[in-house]
């Protein structure tokens, strides 16, 4: 009797270990109590943006009682790791964020994400409302595949105090900028901060030199896929204007991460910064006063020297979504102008909701910052996410060795073209 | 006679359906994987033959990583193996028996700390701006050495390397110590009789006597730093331009940021591949698992 015992038991626990590998069901069927579940796949597990989504969320259920959400985290480099696995797999979320650029690009040819040129064409009473030049990022071959959440783009941030002491103003162009960084080394502080220990860091340098020393018609061909080459040498003298500014940067600028360099900044303990729009919210501890300026024009460049670089992020929704139009339905809620205020008043992201970043919801310096960004009609968009991560590694990897002292710009740029006629195979 | 027989194989089954489901399954699929290529989200697989292995083998990275990996387990072996039965001895020395408790749990203490803590630690003190290292050095006047200690791809793997050998030579010790209380006394004694001193009774009586756990720590430390992610990841993520780099962060790169996984199956193969060349050299040569 008691060797059956050990056999059931032994039974039980191999039954039990397989029926724990099996895969679970958890498609967006409705439930049991008859609600529609939409899986929503965002990067934002951290305050303050979790608590604003969970809000967002909270209020769309309550006026949909029918429909549940379900959320999906995880943190940037994690949410990379993460997309890979769960959009290819059987039961991926209905609506998920992506990044502009290469990033969102590889899911609209790979047909992961929705066409949803008809919701913005039923519905033009809220798809009039976005800003238009940001819905671009999100089209390929005139259909739109995505919806902008934010924008952001990228300005050299200054401490007035240093800079009016010493009697400076912000340089508008090339030279200028040069002069100014100089007078500040040579009163005794560190004239720019720079801190690229993750590569994206000085890629967003390249990134608006590139747009100053190379045509545009060139920049686009090469940032699209399968064109890349790269042989442009307004490349190279990009990276040469990069190394102009080398000796004013902090000593090591590899060895700091860019939120380090932002605290410094913060410190007071130098004069100018490259900082993204969505960071001015944290100038808001800045104990001394500060202003902004734009990439400076370069005298005699080829390149667009009014032009601006950043990108939107937003949703995209899934090909295979069981329910694209609650999907949409949800994304529209989120991108009403209440909810576009609050965005930028809570979260510092600038919403794309024309009029939401308004002197109400938010500091003068992110109107301004807004103001530009419309106003501007070309904004290139970073390397690090315009570019096939094979392309990309290189490039980034190169700046820091150029950085480092081991690199010149010419053999950056080769190892680029090398990656870039590999990736064209 | 057969039930009796059946029992005990129902009592493995857990542990070998598991690890066949969860080691051996994953192994043999990724040495397949290693001869395709294909994207995360589409899944259409194309069979590339070993044009990942030819391209590996090209790859400067590659050539990078081993020197990296290899680096690590030479210098692991030298201070934690070497240094730490050093340590060990001494803790033991009649001398030190009264601090040995409390020299023993400083040594071990930074075993107990995760890994990702005692990185940002170390990050804090390797800032070029306001680390505790570059202050230190500049205080002793030797601003000359003071440099971005992770973001100089002369001094990253080294800064990386110094990290993980003050965590894990706490465990070499505490291990070592052990062995070393194990040793009869009387050895000693008779070596003090024929006048021996304390560095010939080390070399003499110590060092053959822990024969055993210098081989097991010597396989552990040889293994771990050629798996070894966690101090790189953490503190570099391989950077500057790969100069940090080991074998299994190049495979996280390849795998899940730049959607390779093809080739980053391939690298896994490679790291298996090497990994059980010195598990056969080290089973053959050191004869271990005698006690």
């Amino acid at each position: 009797m008691k060797r059956w015992v050990n056999i059931a038991i032994a039974i039980v626990f191999v039954m039990s270990l397989l029926i724990g590998c099996t895969s679970k069901d958890s498609s967006s069927e409705a439930s049991k109590d008859g609600k529609t579940t939409i899986t929503f796949f965002y990067r934002w597990p951290n305050e303050p943006y979790k608590s604003y989504f969970k809000s967002v969320i909270e209020e769309y259920e309550k006026e949909n009682k029918n429909i549940k959400i379900e959320e999906v985290t995880a943190l940037n480099d994690d949410y990379k790791q993460k997309a890979n696995v769960i959009l290819g797999s059987k039961n991926p979320p209905d609506v998920f964020f992506s990044w502009a650029g290469e990033y969102g690009q590889k899911f609209i040819r790979d047909g992961v994400a929705l066409d949803l040129t008809k919701y913005y064409e039923d519905d033009t009473e809220w798809s009039s409302q976005l800003i238009e030049s940001q819905v671009e990022f999100f089209k390929q071959n005139d259909k739109v595949y995505g919806v902008p959440l934010f924008t952001d783009s990228k300005v050299f941030v200054y401490n007035k105090e240093v800079f009016d002491k010493l009697g400076l103003k912000a340089p508008t162009t090339w030279s200028e900028f040069i002069t100014v960084l100089d007078t500040i080394k040579k009163s005794g502080t560190t004239p720019l901060l720079l801190g690229n220990k993750a590569p994206w860091a000085a890629a967003h340098y390249v990134t608006a030199l590139n747009q100053r020393m190379v045509p545009k018609a060139v920049l686009d061909k090469d940032h699209s896929y399968n064109q890349a080459a790269f042989t442009d040498p307004g490349y190279v003298q990009a990276l040469e204007k990069l190394n102009e500014l080398r000796p004013y940067m902090n000593e090591n600028p590899n060895a700091s991460a860019h939120d380090e360099t932002r605290n410094l900044f913060l410190g007071g303990k130098a004069a100018v910064i490259f900082m993204e729009t969505l960071e001015l919210t944290f100038l808001k501890d800045a104990s001394f006063k500060w202003d902004s300026f734009k990439v400076p024009t370069i005298e005699g460049a080829k390149g667009d020297q009014e032009g601006l670089i950043g990108a939107p992020e937003g949703f995209m929704v899934h090909s295979k979504s069981k329910h694209p139009d609650e999907a949409v339905k949800f994304l529209k809620f989120m991108m009403n102008k209440a909810n576009g205020e609050r965005l930028i008043k809570e979260t510092g992201l600038a919403s794309v909701v024309k009029g939401a970043v308004n002197s109400n919801s938010a500091t003068e310096a992110e109107v301004k910052a807004m103001d530009m960004i419309i106003d501007s009609g070309n904004m290139a968009i970073w390397t690090d996410s315009a570019l096939d991560t094979r392309i990309f590694k290189p490039y980034g990897d190169g700046v820091q060795a150029l950085l480092g002292g081991t690199m010149t710009p010419e053999e950056v740029m080769k190892a680029v073209q090398d990656a870039a006629k590999q990736v064209k195979k | 006679m057969q039930r009796t027989r059946i029992v005990p194989i129902l009592y493995i089954a857990p542990a070998i359906i598991l690890m066949a489901l969860f080691v051996y399954y994953p192994l043999v699929r990724n040495i397949v994987n290693g001869f395709y290529e294909w994207n995360p989200f589409t899944l259409d697989r194309s069979f590339v033959s070993v044009d990942h292995y030819v391209r590996l083998f090209k790859d400067p990275v590659f050539y990078t990583v081993l020197k990296n990996n290899l680096l690590y387990a030479i210098i692991s072996v030298i201070l934690q193996v070497g240094l730490g039965l050093v340590i060990a001895a001494i803790l033991e020395d009649k001398i030190f028996r009264k601090f040995s408790t409390a020299f023993r749990t400083t040594y071990f203490l930074p075993v107990l700390i995760s890994m990702t803590v005692i990185g940002i630690l170390f990050s804090f003190i390797y800032n070029p701006e306001v680390g505790l290292l570059n202050s230190f050095l500049k205080t002793i006047g030797l601003e000359e050495w003071t440099r971005g200690w992770l973001g100089d791809p002369n001094t990253s793997i080294y800064s990386v390397i110094a990290v993980s050998q003050w965590q894990s030579i706490g465990y070499c010790v505490m291990l070592y110590v052990l062995a070393v209380q194990k040793i009869p006394s009387d050895l000693y004694e008779a070596a003090t009789i024929d006048g021996a001193g304390k560095i010939r009774a080390f070399f003499s009586i110590t060092v053959p006597q822990v024969k055993e756990m210098t081989f097991v720590l010597l396989i552990y430390t040889v293994t771990g730093s050629f798996l070894v992610f966690s101090e790189v990841y953490v503190l570099t993520q391989g950077g500057p331009s790969n100069s940090s780099q080991v074998f299994s962060t190049y495979l996280y790169q390849k795998a899940f940021i730049d959607n390779e996984p093809g080739y980053a199956s391939s690298i896994a193969n490679v790291i298996l591949g090497i990994t059980l060349i010195f598990y056969f050299v080290q089973n053959k040569f050191l004869k271990t698992g005698e006690e």
